[in-house]
């Protein structure tokens, strides 16, 4: 989901034999499902939208994933695409460039009108417009379609590859062949909203979403409650809530406590336990075999702008990817990672188990070849490398943990780092600016379970020319990964497409170094015990639909008396 | 100090000596001074190294007793190293900040005092806005322009907004100094205002400059660590109590420890300042004790009042 801004976020993975392995599912018998009830969730700050436009975060999606639909979904907890509003997958032509959906009949909007081939151009040329300013204008994802570009620059009013054959049926004519499209179609930003909805709510649409999911919003008090009450116009199976509250504005150390007092059911859904509430559950053997983990498919690195001195030296950045301690920081999330020397994250199609082409020691390091390189790119006692800040995002206490390590790694190669700790939205701002930030401490979280992810948006030379908000935050362009990109895109041989994101990976990591890739999280939650059937989803940050609740259920918790007492291990 | 005379500093450090908490206090800050002075040549860890590989799997923070005995942070941090060189972040700026607050405010109080006009208007109402600001709101705001983390800026900004209490207090004890007959005697033998400031006057204010010294310093140690806390102060790695009080927080249901030490740290230095200096202020006031404590002395009674006014002593239980 974009750039991340906590120590680990997200849900996402791939593949349910993987995930049963993690233990994604409670296994104890929860018996038959009950309908009725309420859900009470918490986040810790007010959602930005719910708008599905605008929203690229997982707070957002989290709830947008209750109000909104699209063409397709993931099939279940899987990463396999099945229709939603969609009548049946697509038929896609032989070059790959023209995709025809039937749309479902009989599918409302929560308002009681029927939602048609219409509807879909309008969303989709909305999300699109520069004047709704949603990311996907200009952006990567939606690009290849027939038009676009022209629409984004304002030279049309309307993108002709979005084609309204009849009512039920709708063309998509691509420039050029994109295997991830239906990924990209799937995403909450190709999700159907009526016409009348967003005129009748001016210009806050955002606050007064308007689908066609299982839930509609029926209240939004800002900074405090999201109330979601069941859709009775919903096409799909009915969930089995009434309604979910979403709390706002409560700390993870709060909500935490909360819920091993029953007081709340998920705490900050769409994001991981943090270390220190971690340690607390996963010691205490009642909530121990509540938490639920599946890898979060991300990539945390650090980003060295090859464009910035002194890091337009190669040598300099092979120097830099062999002094981080990754075992180190694995420790500081408990466990709850992976040392991932590549480009691409577990479980991603493609991903290279055990990549290690630099040959470093099993902590990712070699500090001696670190040194050897920074004298030879002519740095030595009287010319010493030039302390450098290391820019982050304060969003979690791990993250000031792992700066911390990391400083001391660099300390050990001879190098001072001075942590710059920054709120996220001002690390995006100066990350994402040309020869702006030297080096910074990055993470990418997959917005879709396929590797074009993990390069398109971050690695290719279209990235890296951004005057602001890049994703691609070193800047780094090589002509010759990117022909792989684009030769990959649109390759339909799925092997030999894997077989280039590998090349691609392998020039990143072996010839250019614009990164020091680190680790990849898993992710972990945990409910109350009167929550039943929570799973975390391996795309989707948050999935009410399978959750039923039993009402006044025996406390597993303690009493608030003696609650810190059994918290402390 | 001491003369050929008997010292007229010897009754008081009698009247301090029996106090027993000023007393306790005053050890404890020595100690500390000590221990925080010889902590590079003391045995211990380096306080910004995380020994990861001394940790369990799952990164807890080690509990005290054991490899650490004061444990370890959840980066493997040895507490104890941190919070002795903690103590020496905390004490330079107790000390420093609190130094520089104390000349500022008594040159102030004292020129406004003795000078009067136009120029006590100028600096006294200097002095009210700058009671006026709210301290912290301002010093975020000072601190987040200038550069976070500096310590010599932490200490300008301490200084910056405490030496208004001082100057106040000063200008008081100068306004009935001056009148006095001895300040008369040395003006009329043509003393300039130099002059009768340094070596008249001065020498009347030691015990009051003492007196908040002390007692400043606790303020300015408590401002540092909240500064410190609420992430503006001393930056990472380097060990500081504030800072260690706040980056626990989180792990305060599975590592106390994290919060409790370096939180007792500043709670007992605090507070040993303060009862140093309400030690030497009774000690170097007996009138003003022997109303506080109740005793029946010979000393007939002024009105009791705030501290600043019991400061205002008398010369016969002042040196000169």
């Amino acid at each position: 989901m974009k750039r991340v801004s906590t120590a680990a976020m997200a849900v996402l993975g791939v593949g349910t034999i993987l995930l049963s392995a993690c233990g994604n599912s409670v296994s104890t018998a929860e018996g038959q499902p009950v309908s009725g009830g309420t859900l009470t969730v918490s986040f810790k700050d007010d959602l930005k939208t719910l708008d599905p436009a605008i929203g690229y975060d997982t707070d957002s999606w989290s709830i947008e994933r209750s109000i909104y639909n699209g063409l397709l979904d993931y099939k279940g907890f899987t990463t396999q695409l099945q229709p939603d509003i969609a009548a049946a997958m697509p038929v896609i032509s032989t070059d790959g460039k023209t995709y025809t959906f039937k749309i479902r009949s009989g599918v409302k909007f929560s308002n009681g009108r029927t939602v048609t081939a219409d509807d879909f151009k309008y969303s989709w040329e909305r999300m699109l417009d520069p004047k709704t300013a949603g990311p996907m204008t200009g952006g990567p994802f939606w690009g290849s379609v027939h038009g676009a570009q022209d629409f984004f620059n304002g030279t049309t009013t309307s993108i002709p590859g979005f084609k309204v054959i009849d009512a039920s049926t709708l063309e998509i004519d691509l420039d050029s062949p994109n295997q991830s499209f239906l990924n990209i179609i799937a995403m909450p930003f190709g999700s159907v909203i009526p016409k009348e909805a967003v005129s009748a709510a001016g210009s806050d649409f955002a606050h007064k979403p308007v689908g066609t999911g299982p839930f509609t919003l029926d209240k939004w008090t800002p900074g405090q409650l999201i109330v979601l009450k069941k859709n009775p116009n919903y096409f799909g199976t009915k969930p089995y809530l009434d309604e979910v509250d979403a709390q706002i504005g409560l700390a993870p150390e709060v909500a935490y406590l909360r819920v091993q007092n029953n007081q709340l059911d998920i705490a900050q859904p769409d994001l991981t336990i943090p270390s220190a509430q971690y340690i607390q559950l996963s010691s205490n053997p009642t909530w121990k075999n509540r938490i639920l983990k599946t890898p979060n498919v991300d990539i945390y690195y650090l980003a060295m702008n090859v464009n910035m001195k002194p890091f337009d030296n190669s040598l300099v950045r092979q120097a830099f990817n062999n002094v981080v301690n990754k075992a180190n920081l694995v420790k500081i999330l408990n466990g709850r990672a992976v040392i991932n020397n590549g480009i691409q994250a577990p479980p991603m199609p493609g991903y290279v188990p055990n990549y290690n082409p630099l040959g470093l020691d099993a902590n990712g390091q070699n500090i001696q070849k670190a040194k050897d390189l920074l004298t030879q790119a002519g740095y030595n006692a009287s010319h010493p490398f030039p302390a450098q800040d290391l820019v982050y995002t304060k969003a979690s206490a791990d993250s000031d943990r792992q700066a911390a390590s990391i400083q001391q790694d660099f300390l050990q190669a001879g190098v001072t780092i001075n942590l710059k700790g920054l709120a996220f939205n001002a690390f995006l701002d100066v990350t994402g600016k040309p020869n702006t930030t030297a080096l910074s401490f990055n993470a990418w979280i997959q917005d879709f379970p396929d590797p074009s992810d993990f390069i398109d948006p971050i690695l290719t030379c279209a990235a890296a020319n951004v005057t602001a908000n890049g994703g691609n935050v070193s800047f780094f362009c090589d002509k010759d990964a990117d022909k792989l990109a684009d030769q990959a895109r649109g390759d339909v041989n799925s092997a030999e497409r894997l077989k280039l994101y590998q090349q691609f990976q392998d020039i990143v990591v072996t010839k250019d170094f614009p990164w020091v890739p680190m680790f990849s999280t898993v992710e972990t939650n945990v409910s109350a015990p009167r929550v039943h059937g929570y799973q975390l989803h391996p795309v989707w940050p948050f999935v009410t639909t399978s959750i039923w609740v039993t009402g006044g259920a025996p406390s597993l918790a303690p009493a608030p008396a003696s609650a810190s007492a059994s918290a402390s291990p | 100090m001491a003369g050929p005379r008997v010292s007229p500093w010897s009754p008081i450090w009698n009247r301090f000596r029996e106090d027993r908490f000023a007393v306790g206090g005053g050890i404890f800050i020595l100690l500390l001074v000590v221990i925080a002075l010889l902590a590079p040549v003391l045995p211990i860890r380096n306080p910004n190294h995380g020994y990861y590989e001394l940790l369990p799997a799952n990164g807890a923070p080690l509990s005290p007793g054991g490899t650490f005995l004061l444990g370890s942070d959840p980066n493997g941090r040895d507490l104890l190293s941190r919070i002795i060189w903690g103590a020496r972040i905390s004490l330079f700026i107790g000390f420093v900040a609190n130094g520089l607050a104390l000349v500022v405010g008594v040159m102030v109080g004292a020129l406004a005092g003795y000078l009067r006009g136009w120029f006590e208007t100028i600096l006294m109402r200097v002095t009210d806005i700058m009671m006026a600001f709210p301290v912290l709101l301002f010093s975020i705001a000072i601190i987040s322009i200038i550069e976070r983390g500096s310590v010599l800026v932490i200490v300008a900004v301490i200084a910056l907004f405490y030496w208004t209490a001082v100057a106040r207090i000063v200008r008081g004890q100068v306004l009935s100094l001056k009148e006095r007959e001895f300040v008369e005697a040395g003006r009329a033998l043509g003393g300039g205002p130099q002059h009768n400031l340094l070596h008249h006057i001065l020498p009347h204010l030691v015990p009051i400059i003492i007196v908040y010294g002390t007692i400043g310093i606790a303020t300015s140690i408590s401002t540092e660590s909240i500064l410190s806390f609420i992430g503006i102060g001393v930056q990472a790695p380097t060990a500081d109590w504030g800072k260690m009080v706040a980056d626990g927080q989180d792990f305060m249901f599975v590592a106390p420890w994290l919060v409790i030490f370096p939180g007792l740290m500043i709670l007992l230095t605090v507070l040993a300042f303060n009862l140093i200096g309400d030690g030497l202020r009774d000690a170097l006031d007996p009138r003003a004790r022997a109303l506080f404590r109740g005793v029946i002395g010979g000393v007939a009674a002024g009105s009791a009042g705030l501290a600043g006014q019991r400061l205002g002593l008398d010369s016969e239980a002042e040196p000169t």
